[in-house]
Formats: C-alpha cells, sequence, structure tokens
C-alpha cells in the first residue's frame, strides 16, 4: 500500500476515534445536565462500536506507516509515547464504554459519577495524542 | 515521496486546523446520528427531545468547531506562504469548506426553527432537511480528509 494511502487511512481512523470521544463528551454533557440523559444515552452502542474500530484501525495503520516510513523507526520517542498514550486511551474508552452502557441498561438512572472523569481524561489523552503527532518532538 | 518536517512555527496554527476539524466532524456525526433516531423513532416525545439536542449541538459545538477549523486553516496556509497557491488539494479543502459552511449555517438555522416549531410534534421537516445536510457534509468531509492527506497534483 503506498504511503499516501496509509495515512489517508490512519488520519481517517483517527477522525471516527475522536468522532466516538465526541459521543461519550455528549453523553457526558447530557448526563451531567440531567435534560437529555435517556436521549443521549441513545448514542452509547454506535459511540462504543466507533471507538473499537477507529481505535483498532489508527493503531494499525500507524505501525504499518512507521514501519514504511524508512525515516520512522518504532522506536523513536514520539512514537513509543503515541502508542503509550494509545493503551491509556484504550483502556479509559473500555472503561467509559462499559459505564455508560450500565448506566443505559438503568435507563440512565445510575451513572457511575468516575465515568465522568474518565471521560475528561480521555479527552485529555486525545488532545495529548494529536499533539505528539503534530509536534514530532525529537524526530531527526 | 519525500518526507518534510514542519518548521516549529507552522505546528500551532496546523494542530488547531487539524483539533478544529476533528471536533466539526465529530459533531456533526454526533447531529447525524441523533436526527436519525429521531426520524425512526416512532415515539413523539422521543423524536421532540432529540431534535432539540441535534438543534444545541449544531449551535454550540458544530459552529464554534467549524469556526476554529476555518481560521486555523487560513493561519496555516499564511504561514506556509500558500496563500495563493493553485494546488487542488488546497482547492478541494477550501471548497469543501466554503460550501460545506454555507450549508451548515443553513442546517443550524432550519434545525432550531424545526425544533422549536415541533413541540411534542415529532419530527419537524425542517429537521430532515437538517438531516439530509448534516450526512451530506460527513460525506464532503470525508473527502476533505482524503485530498489533505493525500494532496492529489
Amino acid at each position: 500500500m503506498s504511503y499516501t494511502a496509509l495515512l489517508f487511512l490512519h488520519v481517517l481512523s483517527a477522525f471516527v476515534m475522536v468522532t466516538a470521544v465526541g459521543m461519550f463528551v455528549a453523553v457526558a454533557l447530557a448526563v451531567r445536565g440531567g435534560r437529555h440523559t435517556a436521549t443521549a444515552l441513545a448514542l452509547v452502542p454506535l459511540a462504543g462500536v466507533l471507538w473499537a474500530v477507529g481505535g483498532l484501525a489508527v493503531i494499525v495503520f500507524g505501525i504499518w506507516l512507521a514501519l514504511h516510513v524508512s525515516r520512522y523507526s518504532l522506536t523513536d520517542g514520539w512514537i513509543i509515547a503515541a502508542i503509550v498514550l494509545w493503551v491509556i486511551g484504550s483502556g479509559l474508552g473500555g472503561r467509559i464504554s462499559a459505564g455508560y452502557r450500565r448506566a443505559r441498561s438503568d435507563a440512565g438512572l445510575a451513572l457511575d459519577p468516575a465515568t465522568l472523569t474518565l471521560t475528561l481524561l480521555l479527552v485529555l489523552t486525545v488532545v495529548a495524542i494529536l499533539i505528539d503527532m503534530i509536534y514530532k518532538p525529537g524526530a531527526a | 515521496m519525500i518526507l518534510m518536517l514542519r518548521p516549529d512555527s507552522w505546528n500551532l496554527p496546523v494542530l488547531l486546523h487539524v483539533a478544529g476539524a476533528m471536533a466539526l466532524v465529530a459533531s456533526i456525526t454526533v447531529v447525524a446520528v441523533v436526527f436519525v433516531q429521531g426520524w425512526r423513532t416512532a415515539d413523539t416525545a422521543a423524536a421532540t427531545a432529540l431534535q432539540r439536542f441535534g438543534a444545541r449541538t449544531l449551535l454550540f459545538a458544530t459552529l464554534p468547531s467549524y469556526l476554529l477549523m476555518r481560521i486555523a486553516a487560513e493561519w496555516a496556509l499564511s504561514r506556509e506562504n500558500l496563500s495563493n497557491s493553485n494546488a487542488s488539494w488546497i482547492g478541494i479543502g477550501f471548497a469543501v469548506a466554503d460550501f460545506g459552511g454555507l450549508l451548515l449555517l443553513i442546517a443550524i438555522i432550519i434545525a432550531n426553527i424545526g425544533a422549536r416549531r415541533s413541540r411534542d410534534g415529532g419530527m419537524s421537516t425542517l429537521t430532515k432537511v437538517a438531516t439530509a445536510i448534516s450526512l451530506l457534509l460527513i460525506v464532503g468531509y470525508i473527502v476533505a480528509i482524503w485530498a489533505m492527506t493525500t494532496k492529489p497534483s
């Protein structure tokens, strides 16, 4: 596969992943406000699917890119940082998804407060990944 | 293709442009999903709640994201001395951003009018039009992502 095709698929996957985060944030804000809880929780199943698909695709195409481009190496500091942040994000996303699914089965009556905190942490993690990808600290 | 690292001074506008674009795509997708669910449900109260939620998301999330993406795009172009470029990938980006911006503005106006008018009457026709626009915008944004990453010609 060509460099441009890999880059497009990597970036598109990142957009899918961020879309899932956007849905988690929308649910969190709605649940916190208490006005559209049931409405927002309807987004949870799709957000979970987008998170899983986007998250998996972004790391697969990202590693493929690092192997494909001779100037990049999987041992570059910024690539290792991205992988570590991705692992942290995956853990957070999985827990958030499970928390919202529980709330949805409870008709939104019992949302674990930690889920809201985890959503904020996930946003910060994704922002950190984006900064790392744009600035590529330490890249030659 | 020769890879080139951006000078540090280009990074901030590019970061803001990409962050704005990601927030734009995420929020317009939330809107499209919410509106489609509102369209499909037989529960009129749920449909009304869904269209209000979508209309507010358009106004308070999608519009600011669009503005961030568009303003940062101009900043990035001026930093990279590409303001007068005829490159087709920039042309595609401008076309999607500007025509999409017009469609987005129309969607925001009609979705919010539709949400006010519905009053538990289910999904309004105006919101159905906004649904179609939001789905069209998602397709346009995928084309823009392709153009920005592959930079044809």
